[in-house]
């Protein structure tokens, strides 16, 4: 076990591309023809309908589908935690036994001794009564070792952090915590199921990055499970593309980004965002919703949605065949016809935004505004600092997004200009009449449960007739494309999409001058957040709102925004136009953003650290403990580092001594 | 892999267990009908007595089964049966009431202390404490010291203790709600104070409140009885089970059934009340 980085790492091929050819014939686990069945209110869900897959010794195998296209399915099925009660054929096999059908306490030896694991949310998956060095330990064997293992994912001074309990961590670090016990005892496969989905951009490279070492280190193989193709053609070495529990495409990653084969990988392609999205158009969204496992298609289960279907494409599911050489795609159309003939559909679907006219005055103004919480109770009473000092103008019909990392205070500003909350100090000021209308995170949540549709849209309607509300609330629903009946739908028999779309009829069911985002699109899934952030600018243009626009994601603000305001601890570090800012950021922490941001093809580059605490935010630049580029002056107490112009036009300003020298 | 295990578990858990839950939820829509069974039962009181329960209607003291008396007759030769299922008539419609009055004081002052928030809040909540801490036994007796003894009088007195649960139990449930997002975005969309607590929160409390009302009926009809055994409840000659119950304790020993029949008619009510109560939360809050 103490071998695990040691002579371990003479076994290990590094270099991904030899890994695909040489390991070949060896694999840590295979699955053959797996159906997974679950029974639910008297229907059959078919999770899994017949997939075959080999892990390759030594290899990271990114697995992307959407939401219930059955990939965590597929990981549990490794694990052999399946529930017993799932209705389970095919084979699932590792270390020579079937996972899926062997008994209890042969899967457990098989998990103990071959298999790690690492889940979405690290909170759930520890102990909170227990120091984080006893858990490791308990896995690892020794206290030692797993103080050794805490060092080698990455935590800083683990000797200190042994006795720290889960909570006291912050995401990325409890992240880490669960990758030291999955690799404890040298598995040949973790199972790492979302590892990155609940973490901040910067965060998230970190650990894509060590994940990627790990395996270089030690030689196992990785199975990542991500539903974000960009992000696991970054780290993979194959990616296999999952729909509806089938398998939709294989391949080296470097195939399946140049040479994607199955249309449902082309619209993956194209409605994911990157830095290189084109601005000027509207997103490429793939139409349609997830299928419902409940009722599986009798053909291709992606055929409602497909540009290609035919009649073909209806009988059976296709299987997937062998297209190159290691590349298999499951379609009936003829892998060369695909790219081409999809070419034709996607030029005309793409549609030019209009040019916005300029307007001189401003919707919103904020000036200094500041705000703080009282946090702790009694005499531990402390004061966290959200915002400290925040300067931002949105002009009439501009859309501004706010990018920051967790905690940076995005949803607090936010929050103040809706009148939701109060703030300390500064000014500001909202142009009427009527107040802003916000769109949130968590969609569902925002809708009243016991409401119908149109009694919450109606709200907004008052002082009218009760046919005119009800065209009006059905008109609302055609704008953001649902059909009328929508209306006598409660919240709960909505999906995610439909959800997020009946919260944007709400606040633009009378037109507010400005219509504030939280991460809307944060809790969807890649082909659905094109479309929501479609219809957000569709919306904006249509009816001539301005948007201020809440996101982490740099390639999501760059195509919404028309102005990115860059945050750092409670304060704009960075403002300018979504070009500039994108292409030539000026300020350290921008750069930083930016270099993180998933990008196929190219090596994320990891910010060092986490945010400073915003209950002491460091004196000088807040950014300095991480700055790459800090100076000694950069901590200097007395610095107060101001928002200054960056060029002549006023209109790029950066707050960083060295961005204007 | 050790701890990451049951939450895999959790994860699929759900989709396992609904086949037992078709069988549960079978069983406790029965159990929740009881609740309309005994209402309509009391309802039908006039009915369902073979005599009048004030009257005399055979010789006194005849055992259960004899001179067409199924359950017996008293002292004076009334009809037992009758007297118990008048008795239950009486104790059942009080718990509801006190139950009723409670969810409607209790309610308001949840709800607007809930909705409220801040020193309102508090305000409400510190007399709610106050309330809760009397003893309902003393004050009773109080009550009917000062306004004379009478069911009314009694069930004011158990009302006054009894609300603050509810008050309890509703804030809890608007302070909860009240932090969900649906509700700033109501307050975005135009809603007013009331409007709020009314449409975007009351509705949302509706459940926990009916669960403990229902859990409640069957402790109440204790609580009653035992008050009604200590002297306060409706004077004689009116059918109740727990005066019935202290009134005969004297025939215990030779003519049992007068002062048992109606304990054990306090007892079926409870139970009942029990059964349909653990129905009724089955049915809101399944698991
Ligand atoms: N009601 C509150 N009480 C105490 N602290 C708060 C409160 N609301 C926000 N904070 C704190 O203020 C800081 C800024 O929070 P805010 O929610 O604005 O961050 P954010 O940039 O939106 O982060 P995320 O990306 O996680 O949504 C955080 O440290 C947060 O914990
Ligand atoms: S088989 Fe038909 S429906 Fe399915 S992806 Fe290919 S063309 Fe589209
Ligand atoms: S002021 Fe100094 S620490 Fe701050 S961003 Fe600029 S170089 Fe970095
Ligand atoms: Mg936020």
């Amino acid at each position: 076990m103490h071998l695990a980085f040691g002579p371990a790492a003479e076994k290990t091929v590094t270099d991904p591309g030899a890994s695909t050819s040489e390991a070949q014939a060896i694999e840590v686990a295979s699955i053959e023809d797996l159906h997974v069945t679950f029974r639910r209110s008297g229907k059959d869900i078919a999770a899994l309908r017949g997939v075959s897959l080999d892990i390759r010794r030594g290899e990271i195998l990114g697995l992307v589908g959407e939401s219930g296209s059955g990939k965590s399915v597929l990981g549990l099925a490794l694990l052999g935690l399946l529930d017993a009660r799932a209705d389970v054929r095919g084979a699932v096999r590792v270390a020579g036994r079937d996972m899926a059908h062997c008994d209890q306490s042969a899967r457990r030896e098989v998990r103990r001794v071959h298999l790690g694991a690492v889940f979405q949310d690290p909170m759930t998956s520890l102990n909170p009564t227990m120091r984080v060095g006893r858990q490791v330990a308990e896995v690892a064997g020794s206290k030692d070792e797993a103080e050794r293992l805490l060092g080698a994912v990455g935590i800083p001074d683990p000797a200190s952090r042994m006795d720290a309990f889960p909570h006291e961590l912050s995401g990325g670090l409890r992240q880490r915590v669960m990758i030291a016990m999955a690799v404890a005892g040298n598995p040949d496969l973790i199972v790492a199921d979302e590892p990155t989905t609940a973490l901040d951009v910067t965060v998230q490279a970190q650990v894509l990055t060590l994940l990627r070492s790990l395996r270089d280190e030690i030689g196992c193989s990785v199975l990542l499970i991500t539903h974000d193709l960009g992000c696991a053609a970054q780290v993979a070495d194959r990616v296999a593309v999952m729909y509806a529990g089938r398998l939709a495409e294989l391949g080296s990653s470097a195939e399946v980004l140049a040479r994607a084969s199955h249309p449902y990988t082309l619209a993956l392609l194209r409605s994911r965002l990157s830095l290189a999205s084109d601005r000027t158009t509207s997103l490429l969204a793939l139409p349609g919703e997830v299928p419902n496992p409940a009722a599986p298609e009798p053909g291709c289960a992606f055929a409602p949605r497909c540009d290609l279907a035919g009649p073909a494409c209806l009988d059976a599911p296709p299987p997937p065949l062998e297209v190159r050489p290691g590349h298999l795609s499951a379609c009936v159309v003829p892998a060369v016809e695909v790219t081409s003939r999809l070419a034709e559909v996607v030029r005309a679907a793409v549609v030019p935004h209009p040019e916005r006219e300029p307007h001189n005055d401003d919707v919103v103004t904020l000036y200094r505004v500041q705000k703080s919480f009282r946090v702790g109770a009694g005499r531990t009473t402390r004061r966290l600092q959200a915002l400290r000092g925040v300067n931002l103008t949105v002009g009439r019909g501009e859309s501004v997004a706010l990018v920051g990392e967790s905690g940076s205070g995005k949803s607090t500003l936010l929050r103040i200009v809706a009148g939701l909350e109060s703030f300390d100090g500064g000014k500001l000021e909202v142009a009427g009449p009527d107040c802003p209308q916000m769109v949130f995170q968590d969609a569902g949540a925002s809708l009243t449960p016991w409401l119908t549709v149109g009694e919450i849209i109606g709200e907004r309607l008052r002082g009218i007739s009760r046919a005119e509300r009800a065209a009006k609330v059905a008109q609302a629903l055609a704008h953001v494309g649902l059909p009328a009946e929508v209306a006598k739908a409660k919240s709960a028999q909505l999906s995610g999409g439909q959800r997020q779309r009946v919260s944007l009829a709400r606040a633009t069911v009378v037109a507010p001058s400005i219509l504030l985002c939280d991460e809307p699109t944060s809790a969807l899934d890649v082909s659905l957040a094109a479309s929501v952030i479609n219809l957000i600018g569709g919306l904006r243009r249509e009816l001539g709102m301005s948007v201020l626009f809440v996101t982490h994601d740099l390639s999501v603000a760059r195509v919404v925004a028309d102005r990115i305001a860059v945050m750092y601890l409670g304060r704009i570090v960075e403002v300018g136009d979504a070009d500039q800012i994108t292409s030539q950021p000026v300020h350290p922490y921008t750069q930083a953003l930016m270099s993180a941001v998933p990008d196929m093809g190219r090596e994320p580059v990891a910010l060092r650290g986490e945010p400073a605490s915003p209950l002491a935010p460091p004196a000088g630049c807040a950014f300095h403990s991480r700055c790459p580029k800090a100076i000694d002056d950069c901590g200097d107490a007395l610095l107060d580092v101001r928002l200054t112009a960056v060029d002549r036009s006023a209109h790029h300003l950066a707050a960083c001594i060295r961005a204007t020298a | 892999m050790a701890i990451a295990e049951p939450v895999a578990r959790r994860a699929l858990r759900t989709t396992s267990r609904r086949k037992t839950r078709n069988l549960e939820r079978k069983a406790s829509v029965a159990a929740a009908s009881l609740f309309g069974v005994v209402t309509l039962a009391a309802l039908l009181a006039p009915v369902l007595s073979p005599d009048n329960p004030l009257m005399p209607a055979g010789a006194p003291l005849l055992g259960p089964g004899k001179g067409g008396f199924l359950l017996g007759s008293d002292s004076i030769g009334r009809d037992v049966l009758s007297r118990v299922l008048y008795g239950m008539r009486t104790s059942w419609f009080a718990a509801l009431g006190v139950i009723a009055l409670g969810l409607l004081i209790g309610g308001v002052i949840g709800l607007v202390a809930g909705a409220t928030g801040g020193w309102v809040d508090n305000v409400l909540m510190r007399i709610t404490d106050a309330f809760l801490a009397l003893p309902a036994p003393v004050l009773a007796i109080a009550v009917v010291a000062a306004l004379g003894p009478s069911l009314l009088h009694t069930l004011v007195a158990v009302s006054i203790v009894w609300w603050p649960f509810y008050a309890r139990i509703v804030r809890g449930e608007i302070r909860n709600l009240a932090a969900r997002p649906h509700v700033e975005a109501a307050k975005l969309a135009g809603a007013g104070r009331l409007r709020i607590a009314v449409r975007h929160l009351l509705p949302g409390a509706v459940p926990a409140a009916l669960v403990t009302a229902s859990l409640d009926i069957g402790n109440l009809v204790l609580t009653l009885a035992g008050l009604s055994f200590l002297g306060l409840g409706q004077s004689a000659p009116a059918a109740e089970l727990g005066a019935d119950t202290a009134r005969n304790l004297s025939f215990l020993l030779q003519d049992w059934w007068v002062p048992v029949m109606p304990g054990i008619g306090v007892l079926v009510l409870a139970f009942i009340g029990n059964i349909a109560g653990d129905g009724v939360r089955n049915l809101i809050e399944p698991d």
